[in-house]
């Protein structure tokens, strides 16, 4: 039997491997993207499409005037990206002065909660149903990029409660790295060849100091 | 449609057959960066790059795909949940040990980076865009004290010049 991960596609071949996927320890994390043994799935022929929950929520009410400082703050350093790589720098330094004025205003607030209950929260639900809009209505962009940002939340949340097992030697003498395109988290002395969830170069990576 | 050039200074190699191929001079900048007032969307520097370092990019950006509003409303939530998974994972990166203070880090920029990426797919794809613009108007008429408004202002009257 083979495991296929959900993350990066990473496949273990018990036959290959000689021991069965079951019976490797529980805190085993994926060779290629540190996502938890739980994440792997038995490759089966013909492997259905797995149905999304058809319920959305019927509240279609989007105002912008209630997005919160901290959201606006996100949307404007994105149009300030966007500015960039349409090369014109001095709309872009004025979305940027924006999105930092709103993100002061969001860190006013102290932030209060506990970090992995909100990861787990969000991806029970906020992922759930914005999966479940985006497919019923066919919306590709929306898709992937609750996607991409679904598999970066899975290995967030595996980090977590990896650092919450180890403490600060699972960091000791290591680095830590980010995906600069897709904000894919990884822990180790080089950054990857390829991000497992966008698939850009290693150099497309930056150390965390 | 309208397009002009813009080069990818990664992958320029200096070879500044541009500079002998357009007419206009758009290239020849001390920056390196073309000259977008004086370029006329021709091609012909793209076409000469031995580097493929300049390519073609449309005057106007074309309007992205309509959103449905069940779409927005499940982005915009999923807008606001990464939102705050940024802000604790921001508050956390500045106590504990340096491990910790790393990974919250990481964390934030990570949260930051996908938060940006739903963020285009909530409806706000393009800087110039009606729905990006319309935002900005609507938070000049009753501004947050520190505000910047005069650079909201000017984004507008950039990008309301008919040059969408």
């Amino acid at each position: 039997m083979k495991y296929i991960c959900s993350i990066c596609g990473f496949v273990y071949d018990e036959e290959k491997e000689g021991v069965p996927f079951s019976e490797l320890p529980s805190d085993r994390v994926c060779p290629a993207c540190g996502a938890e043994k739980a994440m792997s799935d038995p490759v089966k022929e013909n492997m259905p499409q797995s149905s999304v929950a058809e319920d959305i929520s019927s509240d279609n009410s989007h105002d912008m005037e209630k997005l919160s400082s901290g959201a606006l703050s996100l949307l404007f350093s994105n149009l300030a990206r966007g500015c960039e790589k349409q090369y014109r720098p001095h709309e872009q330094k004025m979305y940027q002065e924006i999105a930092d004025f709103f993100s002061a205003e969001a860190k006013k607030e102290k932030a209060e909660g506990d970090l992995v209950s909100l990861v787990n929260d969000n991806l029970a639900g906020v992922y759930k149903t914005a999966e479940a809009s985006a497919t019923a209505a066919g919306d590709r962009g929306a898709l992937r990029a609750r996607l991409w940002s679904y598999k970066v939340e899975m290995i967030a949340r595996t980090l977590l409660s990896r650092y919450e097992k180890e403490g600060e030697k699972m960091l000791e003498n290591t680095s830590v790295w980010v995906c600069s395109v897709c904000g894919f988290v990884y822990i180790g002395d080089s950054a990857p060849a390829l991000c497992p969830v966008c698939k850009v170069p290693s150099w497309k990576f930056e150390k965390v100091e | 449609m309208k397009w002009k050039a813009v080069r990818n200074l990664r992958l320029c190699t200096k070879d500044c057959l541009c500079l002998y191929v357009c007419p206009v001079g758009a290239t020849d900048t001390e920056d390196s960066i073309i000259d977008v007032d004086k370029c006329t969307g021709c091609g012909d520097c793209a076409a000469a790059c031995p580097s493929k370092a300049i390519s073609m990019i449309p005057a106007e950006m074309p309007l992205p795909q309509e959103k449905k509003d069940e779409v927005l409303t499940g982005m915009r939530a999923l807008l606001e949940a990464k939102s705050r998974e940024r802000l604790l994972a921001s508050a956390l990166s500045e106590e504990g040990p340096d491990g910790k203070r790393r990974l919250m880090r990481a964390l934030e920029k990570s949260f930051r980076l996908s938060g940006e990426d739903i963020a285009r797919e909530a409806g706000f794809m393009l800087p110039q865009q009606e729905e990006s613009l319309n935002l900005l108007e609507s938070i000049l008429d009753n501004p947050p004290q520190g505000f910047p408004e005069d650079s909201a202002r000017a984004i507008l009257s950039s990008f309301r010049k008919g040059d969408r």
